[in-house]
This record gives structure tokens, sequence and C-alpha cells, in this order.
């Protein structure tokens, strides 16, 4: 049952989730805030360093960092690398019986800090902070082909710059899937759904550039605000009635952070925005597809959201579909590892002795016997793809977008026949 | 000279106290009474360090009789702490005790000021109102209404049950009204109590065979409150007593019928073990129940269902013939003088916390489940095993699920550390197992409680500090077979554990009753932000309400263990015990009054009424206010069109006076003050002059 609104805008949200921190809450003022008195509130339960996917791994685990500040010893922890580790699964903030919202604002300060103090940042993790920062996208790709990926589209894919009129919906795509054949996929698939559903779309083309949330969970701020400053600006120069994008990381960016900016657009990930179009979606849903699918819940979008429901509805509506859960599901998903820096990091993790969260995951979608392991965010489909390769299984499983798999169940039209 | 309206001149008393420091150390309160003094009429005016001292009260009986004064003025605290006490004080003497205000200079002053200056000027606005308010007051009189000697108590738990044994006890008619077919609610369902470790029911069942047996005490379980009218010491209650379909007068409790209901083997959830075992349609709640009469559950007997059935069970019972399809519903209707709502609780729903896999891992278990399994008269007869029929080896125990978490409960249970405690304990002694215990803050008050806690501690039960924030099967699979995996932070050593067991038990607390609110509704209670019911003072009227004549005991009004349980049904059982033996109640006079001269009748006042003070009689076509259920809040008085009604205490002289010795131009515009522009030699500032410019201009 779906029963949460799925869009609202960026004050919309503030105002749901109340304002926790500003702009330049630090380490030194984190107090005066109202996330500060919450943080007082602690009771040491542990059940921060419990659920933390890494949690063994690191020195200074959530609990005591807050000791640790609370005591003003707070710099020693600055001088491991114990949160180099967090990636932002925000596992701890959900389950806080004191509803400290760690992965929200203290984890990322500490963090921003842990990284300044680093006397080596991992290379692959600098590389792609700087190519961020350089060309718009972590890959290092050039801006300029961006948009590419759009000739080979079998559908039509509008752009905001050549349109030159309002429309309803600004499709904000992101890096993975504008440049990465298996994001591209994904991207494919949305813009014939959005077809399918007659929906009034067009996306920004070589104008966009990444919206930056992994460079805010790492608390980059120079960098993020770098990003959001241009994006802003862009979002300015054109008329449309919401936003949507299909990866959960610039909708958390959105939702999150861009607010304290002034951004103020509805905004909405695709996964619960095409189940709004479900009654009108599921009579074109004709071609079954036979498999028992598995569907893992993307951090930003379940936990830090609480979208569970919708991608699971979307799969029920394919005919054939056989939906099974894992242990770990919903609330209690286990993060694929690629937030907050974790997708640049898995070098050093592998170095550290750290077991691969993706792997960690794709061992309990195997032991359900799935053929699909379906996601909701473009991160994902690359991790577990690679987690594949390297954990033992012996009945194939393939990993799919959402999207992908309504666009496979999807009726042809006369244009695509 | 002015008069007041029983024509004799004014002669007023005003009395300021300094409550210690409390009020002197912000008000001056010197000065307060040497600026009252200088208002007319005002004959004494003293200052005194604790006014409700007996000196302070004998200060103003004295000076009543040598002054002849005839009204009284106390600034002081809030009238909720001390107008009784000096209306009593006064009425001592011959003065009637309604020729009296008070004024709160504490509260709403000294305790909320820092300026000197200001609060002391605010006590003088606040007195000169006063003094102006009590030469328009009455004299009124308190009238005495008789009290109905009988009370009903609501809920057979051990609160109840102890509450009606004790006023049954003192020859006292008592209703103990049930929900469920028996009484002995929870406590029936544990096996042994802590500290002590005795047996529950070895020591509840005496009780609740008394309360059947009882004279004065009229059971009716299966049974609940439909309506509450009427107001203390006179409330009609109607009582629905739900169908058993066997004759509580005839049946004798032999279970004859059970064992020879057409359902061979029991089939549907046993409600008393929380479904681990399995009832006929027909069945005795537990061996003990209390009365010892089987019911018929409706949904699922063929009879009642399809009207079909071969009827062995009518057929078993023969010549005594209890056995009473036809029976419906009865609605039964009396009148108490009290009401002891003693209504409990009901346990977390751990499914609330989906990371701990109640209903989804078959060896996740509640304490209250494990209660029954260790109980030898449970589903399994006291042996301790698995849903996979194994005894386990490894049990780990969690504390605080739905207690302390911003998420389901914020309050701590108060019972769950202990109770955690004496399942580890029992666990061990029956299974021999390993036992984990995690837990946040190990928290063990009362009386021997932390003995306690040593003495299990020394048992050798692992306990580990930390919430546990994961449970998953240890092979990976979800397939219910195999140990779970505990994973927890041991934060005493910073360290992540993973702790294979075979069973788990979640230490849920303990919540509102799902109801709690229709029940609040009925009696007219009010609740605190959880949901227990809430008392009218948290440390000095614990089984009060604001609700006169409803009294509350055991865990409706907050989670508590049994010893606490029992002290509190006996406190509210004295509260009760006390109303009704005086026999009649005193009702304050400050009602509201219909003038029916004016009133018109347009009946508007009556559903506005929040305590269905007001009838209408349609003869003479005029509102009738209820004095004994008239609150004097003042709704009716200020709605009513024709402004035909009045409030005793509240009249509009009274305000409107009052409002302009606050406002105190208003006395020298009126000329009543006329020692020059400023009477009363106060500095006064900035915001006071411009305070005084605002009202002169509206």
């Amino acid at each position: 049952m779906i029963t949460k609104p799925s869009e609202l805008t960026g004050s919309e949200y503030i105002k749901e989730e109340g304002l926790t921190c500003q702009l330049d809450t630090g380490i030194d003022n984190i107090f005066d805030t109202e996330e500060g008195r919450k943080i007082l509130s602690c009771i040491q339960c542990g059940t921060c360093v419990g659920t933390c996917p890494y949690g063994e791994h690191m020195e200074y685990p959530p609990r005591r960092i807050i000791r640790m500040l609370r005591g003003g010893m707070i710099d020693e922890i600055f001088t491991t690398d114990s949160l180099l580790k967090c990636v932002a699964c925000y596992a701890c903030m959900v389950k806080c019986p004191r509803g400290i919202r760690l992965s929200d604002v203290l984890l990322p300060i500490v963090k921003e800090q842990t990284l300044a103090n680093l006397k080596q940042i991992p290379a692959e993790l600098q590389s792609s902070l700087q190519n961020t920062l350089r060309y718009g996208n972590p890959m290092g790709e050039s801006s300029r082909r961006r948009v590419n990926w759009i000739k080979s589209s079998p559908s039509p894919v509008p752009v905001m710059s050549e349109i030159k009129r309002p429309v309803d919906v600004l499709w904000f795509v992101e890096c993975y899937t504008s440049y990465y054949s298996r994001g591209q996929d994904n991207s494919k698939a949305l813009a014939r759904l959005m077809n399918a559903l007659g929906i009034d779309f067009a996306v920004l083309g070589n104008e966009e550039k990444c919206a930056g949330d992994c460079g805010q969970l790492t608390w980059e701020s120079g960098l993020f605000e770098t990003l959001t400053d241009y994006n802003m600006e862009i979002f300015r120069k054109y008329k449309f009635n919401r936003i949507i994008t299909g990866d959960t990381h610039a909708f958390n960016a959105f939702r999150i952070r861009y607010p304290l900016y002034g951004f103020d657009y509805k905004v909405e990930h695709t996964t619960p925005f095409i189940a709004r179009y479900l009654d009108q979606l599921k009579p074109k849903l004709k071609k079954k597809l036979d498999y028992t699918v598995t569907y893992h819940d993307a951090c930003c979008l379940g936990r830090r959201a609480g979208f569970y429901e919708e991608g699971r509805e979307l799969l029920k509506a394919i005919p054939g579909v056989n939906l099974v859960e894992m242990t770990h599901n919903r609330t209690n998903s286990i993060c694929c590892g690629g937030g907050g820096g974790g997708m640049w990091l898995d070098t050093y993790f592998k170095e550290k002795g750290m077991e691969r969260l993706s792997e960690r995951r794709i061992k309990e979608a195997i032991a359900t016997g799935a053929d699909v392991l379906a996601v909701s965010c473009p991160y994902e489909i690359y991790r577990f793809e690679d987690a594949l390769k390297t954990v033992d299984h012996d009945k194939p499983m393939i990993v799919r977008d959402v999207v992908e798999l309504l666009a496979e169940s999807l009726e042809e039209t006369d244009d695509e026949r | 000279m002015m008069k007041g309206n029983n024509h004799e001149p004014l002669r007023i008393g005003f009395y300021i106290c300094h409550c210690g420091t409390n009020i002197a150390s912000v008000v001056d309160v010197e000065k307060v009474a040497e600026t009252v003094k200088t208002l007319p009429n005002v004959v004494v005016s003293r200052d005194y360090k604790y006014m409700c001292s007996d000196p302070g009260q004998d200060l103003i009986q004295k000076d009543i009789r040598d002054n002849k004064l005839n009204r009284v003025v106390v600034a002081a605290c809030s009238p909720l702490l001390h107008e009784e006490t000096f209306r009593k004080a006064i009425g001592r003497t011959n003065l009637n005790p309604y020729f009296f205000h008070m004024v709160n200079i504490r509260e709403h002053n000294a305790w909320v000021h820092e300026s000197r200056e200001e609060a002391t000027y605010k006590a003088i606005e606040l007195s000169v109102g006063a003094i102006r308010r009590v030469s328009e007051h009455k004299s009124l009189e308190r009238k005495k209404i008789d009290i109905n000697q009988n009370v009903l108590i609501l809920g057979g738990g051990i609160a109840g049950i102890n509450a009606a044994l004790t006023i049954a006890d003192s020859g006292k008619k008592v209703y103990l009204v049930e929900r469920d077919p028996s009484i002995g609610g929870h406590m029936a369902k544990f096996d042994k109590t802590f500290p002590t470790l005795d047996c529950a029911a070895c020591i509840l069942t005496p009780k609740m065979s008394a309360v059947k047996s009882h004279p004065n005490i009229t059971l009716w379980t299966y049974s609940e409150m439909l309506d509450v009218d009427g107001f203390i010491g006179n409330y009609n209650v109607k009582i629905r007593r739900k169908p058993r379909y066997v004759n509580e007068e005839l049946c004798t409790g032999c279970q004859e019928c059970v064992d020879a209901c057409v359902f061979k083997n029991p089939k549907f959830p046993d409600e008393f073990n929380l479904g681990l075992s399995k009832r006929k349609p027909i069945y005795l709640p537990f061996p003990q129940a209390t009365p010892l009469v089987a019911v018929v559950d409706p949904e699922n007997c063929l009879e009642l269902k399809t009207g079909k059935c071969k009827k062995t069970c009518v057929e078993a019972c023969g010549e005594r013939n209890a056995i009473d399809f036809e029976q419906t519903e009865k609605i039964e209707e009396i009148e108490v003088g009290a009401i002891l709502v003693a209504t409990g609780f009901k346990t977390f729903d751990p499914a609330r916390v989906p990371y701990y896999g109640y209903g989804v891992f078959p060896n996740v278990y509640t304490a209250l489940e494990i209660e029954r399994m260790i109980n030898a008269a449970g589903p399994t007869n006291g042996e301790v095993l698995g849903r996979d029929g194994k005894k386990p080896r490894r049990i780990g125990i969690i504390h605080c699920v739905g207690s302390r978490d911003e998420n389901t409960n914020r309050w701590c249970s108060r019972v769950c550390c202990l109770y955690s405690l004496k399942l580890a304990h029992l666990l061990k002694e029956r299974t021999g197992a390993d036992i984990y215990s995690f837990y946040i803050d190990m928290r063990t008050p009362g009386k021997s409680m932390e003995e306690f806690y040593n003495r299990i501690a020394e048992e050798g039960i692992n306990l580990i500090r930390g919430r546990v924030a994961d449970i998953y099967p240890e092979n990976g699979e979800n397939n219910g077979n195999g140990a779970l995996v505990l994973q927890a932070e041991d934060t005493l050593i910073s360290r992540v554990l993973k702790v294979p067991v075979d069973m788990v038990v979640l230490s849920t607390g303990l919540e509102p009753q799902t109801d709690a609110q229709e029940i609040r509704r009925k009696v007219n209670m009010s609740c605190s932000a959880e949901g227990f019911y809430l008392e009218k003072h948290p440390k000095l009227a614990p089984v009060s309400t604001f609700a006169d004549g409803v009294f509350i005991a055991g865990c409706c009004q907050g989670p508590k263990d049994i010893p606490d349980t029992v002290s509190q049904s006996g406190a509210a059982a004295a509260e009760a015990m006390k109303l009704i033996d005086k026999g009649y109640v005193e009702l304050e006079p400050n009602t509201a009054v219909v003038e029916e001269d004016f009133c018109s009748g347009c009946k508007s006042c009556i559903p506005l009424c929040p305590f269905n003070a007001i009838s209408f009689e349609e003869e003479r076509r005029k509102a009738l206010i209820n004095e004994a259920l008239c609150k004097g809040c003042g709704t009716c008085t200020a709605s009513c069109p024709s402004g035909s009604i009045r409030q005793n205490l509240f009249e509009d002289d009274q305000i409107f006076n009052e409002i302009d010795g606050i406002l105190q131009d208003g006395l020298f515009e009126r000329g009543l003050v006329t020692n020059g522009d400023n009477p009363y030699n106060i500095e006064r500032n900035q915001s006071s002059e411009r305070r005084c410019a605002e009202s002169q201009s509206q």
C-alpha cells in the first residue's frame, strides 16, 4: 500500500523534517543547533555502531564520536580514518532511539575534518572529486558528451535549450545514467516509459552538471557549493513544474541540502514518480516477464526518504513477476557501499581488509533464489554487477533498474515495431 | 464611605505574603502593603513571612474580630494551593468565607519577573484590582449533595481485584466489571514474580476466589462499560454484558462440554496463551478462571454460525442445562457514587520494530509469550521449546523493545529490566542455556530489586550493555531454521558483537490500552501525552483525576510493577471510600445561575456546556443548570445572547471592578482615588507610562 505523498518542494521537505542545521554548522557550533541539543540526549546505547555496516572497522564509531565530542576530545578522532568508512547509509540515523540525525549532520562534518587531516586522500576518491569539479562528473568525461546518449535512444528525449518552451517535468538525468552504458540503458528505459505515458518532459542536456550529493556527503562543501550554484543558475533559466531524477543521490541532495540554498522546486525520484502513474501504466504492461525478482532498497530513497513500497508496487504490476524479499529489507536494508564517497573507496577499503558491502548484499540476494535483483539507484547497477563477478552463485542473476523491467514489459507501440 | 452589598460600610483587610524569599526577593512587599493601606476602605494592610502558617491565619482571624473586617484580600501564591486554606480560616470567624479574594503574586509575578520595580508595580496593580473586586463579593453557601454508597471498578486485573476487596471489606457494595471472560489480568499470565520469585498464580488466585465469593462484590466478567451519566457521588452507568452462551449460575466449570465438542481437536488460537496453543469453540479461559464458567466463541461455534450442529456439548452438560444458545447481550443499569478505573495496559507490538524480526523469524518471542511457555499450565506444560521443537542452548534477551525510543514509545516502561532478569533466571533454570541479556541501562529501583539484580548477575547471565541493532539468520537464509545472530555493540568494551542464539526474547514495553481514549471520554478524565490517564497531581493527588469522583490505579495511569500497583489500588480504594463514607459532597458555589426572567429559552447554551450540566425545562421553556455538574467554566455565561446567565464569584461587577483596579487610571477618572497623579508613590518607568497612555487612548 502506498500512502506517502511523493512530491514535495524544497521548503515542504524542510517543513516536514525540520531544519536541523545551518549551512555554517560545524564542529565548533554544533551544540548551538537543534541537532546539537538532540546529540546531548544520546544514551550511548550503541545502536548506531551495531547497525553500521562498517562499525566493527571503525576505531571511533558514531557512539564514541558523540562521547568524544561531549568530552572535548573530538580532535583525537580526526587523527584516525574512522569516518572515511562511513558510507552514508542512514542505518544509524533511522534506528537511533533519540532521533539523532547522525548521517545528516554530525557524521559528514566529522568526515570533512577526517579528510582534511588525512596524510593522503585515497587516489580514487581524490580523482573523482577533482573530476567532478573540473568536468561536472566524477568519471572525468567531457561535459559536451553528456547528452550523447540521446542519439541512441529509440524514444525521443527533448532538450530544454532546443525546444525553448516550458515543460511539465524537468528530468535531471545525472552522471552515471548519462555516460555509462548500463546507466544509459536505464535512461532509455525511462524515456520510453515517459513517452508511453504521454508525459511532457525534457532534459538539460550538456548544461547539466552533477548534483554533487557525494560531495555533500563527504562535506566537501566547496565542491558542493560550486555545483549547487551552477545547477541552481541553470534551473532559473527554464520554466517547468517539477524536477524528477532517477539518481537517488541527486534526489537526496535536492531534498536535504539544496533547500538550504533556496531551492524550492517540486522534486521527486523516478520510482515514486512512475508509481503515481501505476493505474495508467498497468494496462500497458503486456509482456509477461517470468522472473523471480528481489528488490534492493536504496538508502537515500528508502531509509532517508521512506519510499519502500513504490518500487515493490511497480514490480508487482509486471505480469509474471514473483517478488521475494531478502532478509534485510526496507528499514533494515544493507547499503551497496556506494554512498558517502564509498563509490570511489573500494580499493582503499580492500587494502584495509574490509568486505565489499555490495558482496555482502548480493549474497543475500542470491540466497533468495531470485533471477533478478531490482534496484532504484544507478550506482547499484555497477556495484552489484561487479559483485556478481566475484561472489559464487549457481543460478544466473541479473541486475536491473525497476524502470528497465517496466520498459521491458511495456507493449510495443507502432513506431517501435 | 462606600458600602458593600450587605449595606455595611466596607472594612477591608489586606495581607501580603513574603513566602519566605519566594515573593519577597522580587516584590517589595512592604511597599505594596503601604500603598494598599492608602486605598479607600482598607482598614488593615500587613505583610507577613508565611501567611499560610497558623500564626498567619490567626493574624487574619484576629483582625476580623478586632477590626470588624468584612472583606479580606490575601496576595500570596496560586489560589490552587491556598485559597481553600484562607477560606477555611475566614470561615472559622463569623465572616462568610466568600468575602475573600486571593491574588497570585508568586507564580504570576515573583517567579516569572526579574525587575523588582516592575514586579512590585504589578503586585500593586493586581492587589488594587482585588481590593476593588472584593467590594462586590456576596455571601455564598456551599450546597451538600448525598452520595450513593456503591463503587464501580473497571478492570479485573490485580489493581481492580485489590481495590474491590478493600472497598468490599469495608462494607461498601462494589461492582467489578471485566472485559475478558475471567478476572486476573496480566498477572494471571505470569509464571513467577520479581524480586521474590514467588508463583504469580499462588498469590493471585486466592484473591480471585475471594472476589467471586464476596457478598459485597457483584462480579460482571465479559462485560464493558457502555455509558456514564451523572456527577460526583451520583453516577448512572450502563454496563453491557456480552453473551457467553453459558449460564453462569448453572455452569460448574466441569469442562465436560469442552471434551464433548464436535471439534475433536482444539483448533483456534487460545487468547490466554497468546496464540501459542489452541482451544475449542467452547472453552474455559484457563484452569483458575474466575468465574469458573465456560465460554462459547460465536465466531467459531458451529451451532452459532450455522445452526446445524449436533450440540454434543448440550448433551454432555445434561441436567445442569447450563448451555444456552439463546442468550443475548444484556444491559445493566447501576447507580454508583464513585468510579475506580483500573483498566491496565497492553504490551507493545514488536512488529513495529521491524529489524527485530518478530513475526518473521519463528524463534523470536515476546516476553509475555515466554511467561506462558515457562508456566506449568502453559502451552508446553512449562517446557521451553522453540517453534522448531528444539530446546534452545543459547537465548538472547533484548531490553527496551518499544521503550525509550523516539520511533516507538519514548517512556521507560519501568518493569522490563526486572522481568528480563527474572526471565533470564527462569530460562537458565529450565533449559541450562547460555543467556545473553542486552540492556541500555539496567534500571532496578525499588525495595529488594538491586539485590535481585545482584543475585541474577552472580548466576552467570551474560549482561551486555548495548542495544541490539540487527537480527539475522546465521546461515544467511531466511527459512526459519538455524541460529539467529544478534548484532550489537558492547558499549563497555567498544566492540561489535555477533552473538548466535537459538531463541530471542523481546522485552516489550507497556502501552495504554487500545481503547483507553474511549473510556477516558466516557468518564471525562484527562490523559497525559503518551495516552496514560492523568492524575490530578503527580505527587499530592496521584490516584485522583480531574473528574471528581473518578479514581485511577495500576498501569492505566502509567507503567508500574505489581507491588506499586497494589499500593496504588489501595490508595485509590481509600480515596473512593473517603468520598462515599462522608455521605455527602460539598459543592463549590462558583456555579453558573440562570436569571429566569431574562432567559429566552433559546437553548444555545445547552450544547456548549462541556459537562452536560444544562438541561431544558420544556414546561417553563427555561434553561436549568445542574449545580452538581457545573464546574464554573463560564462558557454558558459568556455565550448567552440575552446575558441571562451569571456566575457566582465571576459576576460582571466583580470582574469590571477588578479590571478597573488593575488599570488604575480608571480609578483616577472616576475620582475614586484622588490623592494626586501618582497615589502609590511609585516611580513609573517608560513602559508603564506607555501602558497608561495606551489604556487611556482606548
